[in-house]
């Protein structure tokens, strides 16, 4: 459980701070986690489930229900290919596949400098853009392999 | 449609009766307010097929196999399809538990199931009982018997543990530990393992050693007859909530029988020497 380097618990006791200790407040801490520490790592998930006096399974079980949380630690940017139905036919395959060959990983991996993580995700809700990639928090519409380097170079940053 | 509405507030607007009237199958049945259209079907006599209830649970609604269907007079014919461990008898519901409609829908969840757990002889069973032989979906190309019935997590969480629960989603859901280590919260009382449907929790118990979940648990051993009995996990909690010594745990159950009963004898002898 402790395999991984301790993280930053001042972080969590601000959060805690924040909502009343009980088991209704999970959610929202877990998504405040998830933000500060750009995952959820399992000492923290402990502790957490201490603090909120909520079974430590009951912890687990939420944190691996939703896709917005993630267990392992992620890259800076997250990429997120839409392979719902209407980009799956627009051509999300060959965007998937041209993302994973510029950065070298598979979809739900993490470059080994922790820059990118590639996730897909089923439909977006922009079914008139499709394809859609969406890196950090930047929406791609008619996204075609041959503009994945720039998307990328654009990465990074909160641009709306 | 609007007819469909009446359910939602036919809770019964008499002053609180005690029982209520239905027919089930078209035998008359009364059951205690507050059972289930299923209990009243066990008191008729009529089989509902189940697979995530248990009489010592709250009703979950999970597997969606007891589904009947249910009408009232002036309905006109309108029925609707309900789970039967969830939905409360009410004076005057009409059941029907063996339509087309219900029977089609308990075959495309075991159809399901089938497709889910091509090698579990419960599901096996079931199916072929409801005339499906081999499931028309994909057979799941790595055959698992968690029916995910949640009946292990329920139970868990039943005794106040909580050491188990559902993890990930979707097809990749599953009954596990959290992060699939030794659950710190177990206490090793096999409840899980034995309410499992189709037994597809592992375990091992002997004199010395109990293991599940991958985690190993010290066996008490009763003072009197030197059984195994439980784990010191187990005596512990348990203590915790009764508020007795985890020692009193120590003798079997048998054993606090058999010394009971013989304390009631020299309890009754005593008394009978002194008339
Ligand atoms: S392990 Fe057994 S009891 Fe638990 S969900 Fe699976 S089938 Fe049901
Ligand atoms: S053996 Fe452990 S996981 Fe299973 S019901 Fe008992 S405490 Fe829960
Ligand atoms: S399918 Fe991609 S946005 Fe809807
Ligand atoms: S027994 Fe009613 S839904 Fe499973």
């Amino acid at each position: 459980m402790s395999t991984e380097a301790c993280v930053d618990p001042a972080a969590l006791s601000d959060i805690l701070s924040r909502y009343p200790a009980a088991e209704p407040s999970l959610i929202q801490v877990l998504q405040d986690v998830h933000r500060a520490y750009n995952y959820l790592p399992c000492d923290v998930l402990v502790k957490v489930a201490e603090a909120l006096d909520v079974p430590l399974a009951k912890v687990f079980s939420v944190g691996t229900f939703y896709k917005a949380f993630s267990l392992v630690p992620q890259g800076r940017t997250i990429v997120r290919v839409c392979t719902g139905t209407a980009c799956h036919i627009r051509g999300a395959g060959q965007l998937l596949e041209e993302l994973e060959r510029q950065l070298d990983i598979k979809a739900g991996e993490t470059t080994k400098d922790m820059g990118f993580t590639i996730k897909t995700v089923n439909c977006v809700g922009a079914c008139a853009m499709a394809p859609v990639v969406i890196v950090g928090e930047k929406y791609h519409g008619a996204a075609k392999p041959a503009k994945v380097g720039k998307m990328l170079g654009q990465g990074g940053g909160h641009e709306n | 449609m609007s007819t469909r509405q009446l359910t939602a507030n036919s809770r019964q607007s008499t002053a609180h009766p005690k029982t209520v009237t239905m027919t089930i199958d078209g035998k008359a049945v009364r059951v205690s307010e507050g059972a289930s259209v299923l209990d009243a079907a066990r008191q008729a006599g009529v089989h509902i097929p189940t697979l995530c209830h248990h009489e010592a649970l709250e009703a979950w609604g999970g597997c969606r196999l007891c589904v009947v269907d249910v009408t009232r007079q002036g309905w006109d014919g309108w029925c609707k399809l309900v789970v039967s461990c969830m939905y409360a008898a009410e004076d005057g519901l009409i059941v029907l538990t063996d339509t087309d409609r219900v029977k089609l829908t308990r075959k495309v969840v075991l159809d399901l199931l089938l497709a889910r757990c091509p090698e579990t002889p419960l599901i096996q069973e079931l199916a072929s009982r409801h005339g499906i032989d081999r499931t028309s979906y994909q057979a799941n190309p790595e055959p698992t018997d968690c029916i995910l019935c949640g009946l292990c997590t329920r139970v868990c969480d039943h005794i106040g543990v909580s050491a188990i629960s559902t993890v990930d989603r979707g097809i990749g859901k599953q009954v596990a530990p959290p992060f699939h280590q030794a659950p710190p919260d177990c206490i090793g009382c096999l409840a899980c393992a034995e309410i499992c449907p189709t037994s597809c929790i592992p375990y091992e118990t002997s004199d010395t050693r109990r293991v599940i979940w991958e985690k190993s648990f010290e066996m008490v051993r009763c003072p009197q007859c030197g059984r195994a009995h439980i784990t010191q996990e187990q005596a512990r909690h348990y203590a915790g909530r009764g508020g007795v010594p985890a020692s009193y745990f120590d003798t079997c159950d048998a054993c606090k029988r058999r010394q009971l009963a013989s304390t009631f004898t020299k309890l009754q002898v005593v008394q009978g020497g002194a008339r």
